[in-house]
């Protein structure tokens, strides 16, 4: 191969790369929302409670570098939250829960509504406002409901 | 264990881009060196008892010596080396102290510090992949320097470029296949 090619084939890789990586992104900030089919038992994951108006449920790993950020986006919208709880569950060794959830990557974040019902979920590192949406829309279908 | 130190998370990224940017060096080499060569009598080395079987892989046919030499796998190897340093010693890996001694020093505080156990863990999956790449070539495997090259690239350029963390996509997917993180 001479080095035209080896330059085009070079370009076809960063190119595609560059696809892969605006892909992820945009997948990773985007909320998806859930049939209400599972109802989370708290003292599975090792907590006694759930939030009085929803739970931020989220799965880290050791291994996981924006981990801790998150952690930090969720704590202070709890906190400013009423009655909004924030759970960060480490599965590093707990195979047997990221098989419940079917957690593949991390952070995974999951919204639980008062039941304890999964109604949104985050893989990835999403914004605060998307979570503060999404957290507002969870909160006020129950007022409703 | 106890908590490890935080480190600054822009130093994995700074190194991520060096470790692209000599990917992308090695891709090309492997393209237009041995690795994808299908002249028998590749480049100097017309290595005359192989003149028949022109148009079969140039890298199965020369000996050992001959895929020794070849750059793109000689920089291949210098980067799974690379590797190899960033995981068994991350605090005194070479790109990681040019970027607290030159890089930092000009930026701000970080804003945040990460566990250093994420980066580690992208650094072996980094040496996992280009130490393939260097294991097929000197057993004569056509296109392994480029093909290894390419895809660490893509992982080193998506950390760099979009933040992309491996200990975060593959964790658990390594841990589904029994590979790691089982209960003690």
């Amino acid at each position: 191969m001479n080095i035209i090619d080896a330059l085009i084939v070079l370009a076809a890789l960063l190119a595609v790369t560059i696809g892969v990586g605006v892909f992820l992104r945009w997948q990773q900030r985007r909320p998806r929302r859930f049939d209400p089919t599972e109802v989370v038992d708290p003292r599975r994951l090792g907590a006694t409670a759930l939030g009085e108006a929803a739970t931020l449920l989220q799965f880290s790993t050791e291994t996981c570098s924006r981990c801790p950020g998150v952690h930090r986006t969720l704590t202070a919208i709890a906190d400013d939250a009423e009655g909004v709880l924030h759970l960060d569950v480490d599965l590093t060794h707990r195979p047997d829960i990221a098989k419940h959830f079917h957690v593949l990557q991390t952070p995974t974040t999951l919204i639980l509504d008062r039941h304890g019902v999964v109604q949104t979920r985050f893989g990835g590192a999403p914004g605060r406002e998307v979570v503060e949406l999404e957290l507002a829309r969870v909160t006020a279908e129950q007022v409703h409901a | 264990m106890p908590e490890p130190r935080g480190i600054d998370p822009r130093g994995p990224r700074f190194a991520a881009g060096v470790t692209a940017l000599l990917l992308a060096v090695t891709v090309v080499l492997g393209l237009t060196g041995l690795s994808s060569s299908q002249d028998a009598a590749f480049g100097w080395f017309a290595y005359q008892p192989l003149a028949t079987v022109a148009g079969s892989w140039a890298v199965t046919a020369v000996p050992l010596p001959v895929r020794l030499a070849d750059p793109g796998f000689l920089l291949l190897t210098a980067i799974t080396l690379l590797f190899l340093w960033s995981v068994l010693s991350p605090r005194t890996a070479p790109w990681g102290v040019l970027y607290r001694k030159v890089v930092q020093p000009r930026l701000a505080p970080p804003a945040e510090l990460e566990d250093p156990r994420a980066p580690r863990f992208a650094q072996g999956v980094g040496l996992f992949v280009t130490g393939i790449g260097v294991v097929l070539h000197l057993l004569g495997v056509p296109l392994a320097v480029p093909i290894a090259a390419g895809m660490a690239f893509i992982a080193a350029f998506l950390n760099a470029a979009f933040g992309l963390c491996l200990g975060c996509q593959l964790y658990l997917l390594l841990q589904r296949a029994g590979l790691v993180g089982r209960a003690a």
